[in-house]
């Protein structure tokens, strides 16, 4: 008992006399957690972050009608029968119109933007009776079924979609390509929730001369920067269009966009006016999905392959994690009418970055780590070193070695402790202020960066105490209160 | 003559004292020498990094395929062997990640119409990492790649046989036969196509020397921009157009640009934390030693020269853990860019002066507080323990 009360007794006086010393330790230890803090705040939260940033490349995946590449074999083939126009860039062409998800492809524009007016012409021909015989309703999707992409087991990761449906009008003596999409359209789900959605959030890269496009007027619609060139169109401009079905609008022209893709060859309205102009109410050709998620692994790949391949256990963990396959799965599981596919460009590099990233930082904040409770342990171990002539007397007036490291250690874990949690407060500072500069947005600290910021304090303050410890509990008391 | 021999006594005699302090007191050296060799590791290696990590990204970055696009300026042109030996040699060799030809021809299969490319497989594995293949890439000539949607309409499949028919520019009628070795798909326009070699290509319509357009890929961190390189590749080309593909390109410069800061960050906070360190360890073991300075201050040392000494104590400190420092932070930079990036990187001599300098100067001024405090402390008052 009355050891007990010693012991605390002379454990508030060191810790009061030697204020200097057990504050420098403090300042140590702190410096130390609020790095620890910091780098596994940014750790935890950066893969999240990241992948918000990729997803300015646009959609990752796909969904189109289930039979429309047959379909579209077979429309094709009509085609290039009735049309007889054997050249080559006018086939290219008109293959990529039949196959809607290859419009926004960077390979087709490139090329496309270039030749557009050479192509035109020869499409005219083809074009003109083709749509009404070949494409049937099988060809499209139910616009009122979409909200459903909302509704699979991963809605939450699923950050932005958008319907297009393509027609080609007669705009002046041209025949350009209109789209209708939803520009920023909130939908209610049977859920109670409402979401926004749209295009405009999926195109980040276009840059846009004028007003935005306005799901609510139909009569006003994007032109494309190349189109806009041609025919002397700005934002205010008017524009008749007519569409394969004789019907005939005025459009406002609301804005001008530049995509540096085919995209700028054509108009962009909304979904209503491409509906009515192609004839196909309640239809859309595609819908262009971006999804956050994680970076494929070797379950991933097989399941993409064949999802009944994996077992019962394997497919729980596959349809429970946000890979792009199993994204894609449950939305053909909750639209049977529909075939996804991942847009390989954008998810495969998504992957691959994410996967970097993310490596990069976990190894840095290692040895960052590494770094700081070895400075820790250094301080620790000098600070034990110089009290060899106060533990000498101590040995000298008969306390035993147990006594003498319970003392020392206990000066160093209260120190530790305090300069810890200040050091966890700096560290949750910094990492806001990263990423905030960097992201934008608040890092989501993570729960378990406290167990293990404690964790750290303790394991390095005694792991680093422990060598000097040893070295003191030799001393001879003799040799130290000697002078030597 | 008096004078200098007496400096250089002195001189001797200081450099004396300085190493025998250092090895009177080796594990007090050991200590002040681990925290400075830490802090200069430290340094080292991100500073590395931060030269490095931007670079490999770029490359990381370049999966997502070409962000130049070739084509010929007129409408309907197409682009010889020529232009595109002019535009590669316009390209700086470091920066192209790699250049694609395409050539797309209107073909027939068992009288269905299909769109051939001829391409080069081994560029388009460079521009177009992202390609998936089943079965194998072509290797022989007479072997093609059809896309997944092709190969779901036909039931073609690796093996089986493919014969491509169509008329070339002088409306003569051509055949020939191609083994399919493999089925791409990629989630776009790739997946209807047909894909053979060029030179198949090239004999099967007996038209060579001439494609639609090339892809381009090339990295931009540390060296040309994109704008220039296109601008070189049209003014040693004419008559190409080296368009960017922005969308590719704007995307690639804001993430690559929030990542890069992202590392600068991380690396600032990192290295303030470190040196702040760094400074405390020295200013713990110049404080202990304050019953010395005392004592030398009342055999009659001058506070100068009592400062002299533990700066100089601190320089050298500074210097050597600067050098270990130098040699562990190009492991650490190693060790980071090996795991992350599967590649060595070249380490920047030039950084190892300045990371001894820098430590030598956070050793220096970290000891120059406590230094002053105890020569400013009158010397009765330390020996006394105050």
């Amino acid at each position: 008992m009355r050891g007990v009360r010693v012991f605390f007794k002379m454990l508030i006086r060191a810790l009061a006399r030697q204020k200097r010393k057990h504050l420098m330790i403090a300042f140590t230890v702190g410096l130390g957690v609020s790095l620890a803090t910091a780098m596994l705040g940014v750790m935890f939260d950066v893969g999240d972050k990241v992948n918000q940033e990729l997803k300015s490349y646009g959609a990752n995946l796909s969904v189109v009608p289930k039979g429309a590449s047959m379909l579209g074999d077979l429309y094709q083939s009509r085609e290039i029968d009735s049309g007889a126009d054997g050249k080559a860039n006018g086939q290219v062409d008109g293959r990529a119109d039949g196959r809607a998800s290859g419009r926004a492809d960077g390979k087709a524009n490139g090329r496309a933007s270039g030749r557009a007016d050479g192509k035109a012409n020869g499409r005219v021909s083809g074009r003109a009776d083709d749509g009404t015989i070949s494409l049937d309703d099988n060809d499209y999707l139910p616009e009122d079924q979409l909200y459903k992409i909302k509704m699979i087991f991963w809605a939450y990761n699923i950050v932005d979609f958008a319907p297009y449906l393509t027609v080609e009008v007669q705009a002046g003596d041209q025949t350009v390509p209109l789209t209708g999409t939803w520009f920023n359209r909130t939908i209610n789900l049977p859920t109670g929730e409402s979401v926004t959605t749209g295009m405009m959030a999926l195109k980040s890269w276009w840059t846009l001369n004028g007003a935005p496009g306005d799901d609510g007027a139909p009569l006003k619609a994007l032109v494309g920067s190349e189109l806009a060139k041609r025919q002397n169109l700005a934002p205010g401009s008017r524009l008749s269009v007519k569409g394969p079905n004789g019907l005939s609008r005025e459009l406002t022209v609301a804005g001008v966009f530049h995509s540096g893709g085919e995209e700028d060859n054509g108009i962009v309205s909304t979904l209503a006016l491409a509906q009515e102009l192609a004839d196909r109410p309640g239809l859309v050709q595609r819908v262009e999905v971006s999804a956050l998620t994680t970076p494929e692994n070797e379950l991933a790949r097989r399941a993409a392959l064949n999802p009944g391949s994996l077992s019962r256990v394997e497919w729980d963990t596959w349809y429970c994690t946000a890979y792009i396959s199993s994204i894609a799965y449950q939305i053909e599981e909750i639209l049977p009418m529909v075939r996804v596919k991942p847009i390989l460009r954008v998810a495969q590099s998504e992957g691959a970055i994410l996967e970097k990233t993310q490596l990069m930082i976990v190894i840095l904040t290692i040895l960052t780590l590494l770094c700081s409770a070895l400075a820790i342990s250094n301080l620790v171990t000098a600070n034990v070193m110089e009290r060899s002539v106060e533990i000498g007397l101590m040995k000298a007036l008969g306390a035993s070695g147990l006594a003498i490291t319970a003392l020392v250690l206990a000066e160093i874990l209260v120190a530790s402790c305090f300069g810890g949690l200040a050091g966890y407060l700096v560290g949750l500072g910094l990492a806001q202020l990263i990423g905030l500069t960097v992201f934008g947005s608040w890092v989501a600290v993570k729960l378990a960066v406290i167990p293990i910021g404690a964790l750290m304090v303790l394991a390095v303050s005694l792991a680093g105490s422990l060598p000097a410890l040893r070295a003191l509990l030799r001393l001879k008391p003799t040799e130290v209160l000697h002078g030597r | 003559m008096a004078g200098k021999g007496t400096r250089a006594r002195n001189r001797a005699f200081g450099l004396k004292m300085v190493l025998w302090s250092l090895f009177r007191r080796r594990s007090r050296l050991l200590v002040a020498l681990t925290g400075v060799t830490i802090g200069a590791t430290v340094l080292l290696g991100l500073i590395t990094l931060c030269y490095d990590i931007p670079k490999q990204l770029g490359r990381e970055f370049r999966s997502y395929g070409a962000n130049m696009v070739l084509v010929k300026d007129q409408v309907g042109g197409r682009l010889s062997a020529g232009d595109l030996a002019a535009a590669r040699a316009a390209l700086p060799a470091a920066q192209l990640v790699g250049l694609t030809p395409f050539r797309y021809e209107a073909v027939r299969s068992h009288m269905l119409p299909y769109t051939a490319v001829g391409t080069g497989f081994e560029d388009v594995r460079r521009t177009s990492p992202f390609w998936r293949v089943e079965g194998l890439w072509p290797g022989a000539p007479g072997e093609a790649l059809v896309g997944v949607d092709v190969s779901t309409a036909t039931g073609l499949g690796p093996g089986s046989l493919l014969t491509l028919e169509g008329r070339d520019s002088r409306q003569v009628r051509y055949e020939k036969n191609f083994t399919v070795s493999g089925v791409v798909s990629t989630g776009s326009v790739e997946d209807g196509f047909i894909y053979v070699s060029l030179a198949d290509m090239e004999a099967m319509t007996g038209e060579s020397g001439l494609v639609d357009l090339a892809e381009v890929s090339l990295t931009t961190s540390g060296g040309q921009s994109l704008e220039e390189m296109a601008g070189a590749v049209q003014t040693a080309a004419p008559g190409v157009e080296a368009r960017l593909v922005v969308r590719v390109t704007r995307s690639e410069e804001t993430v690559m640009g929030k990542l890069t800061w992202l590392v600068y960050l991380v690396t600032l906070v990192v290295l303030t934390l470190t040196m702040i360190c760094v400074s405390t360890t020295m200013m713990t073991v110049v404080i202990e030693r304050r019953k010395e300075i005392g004592l030398k201050k009342a055999l009659g040392a001058e506070s100068r020269s009592v400062a002299r000494e533990f700066l100089g104590e601190g320089l050298l400190l500074g210097v050597l853990g600067g050098l270990l420092g130098s040699a562990a932070g190009v492991g650490f930079a190693r060790i980071v860019s090996h795991s992350v990036f599967g590649r060595g990187l070249s380490p920047e001599g030039h950084l190892v002066p300045v990371t001894v300098a820098v430590s030598a100067a956070v050793t220096v001024l970290a000891s120059l507080w406590p230094v002053r405090r105890a020569v400013d402390v009158e010397p009765a008052a330390v020996l006394r323990g105050e």
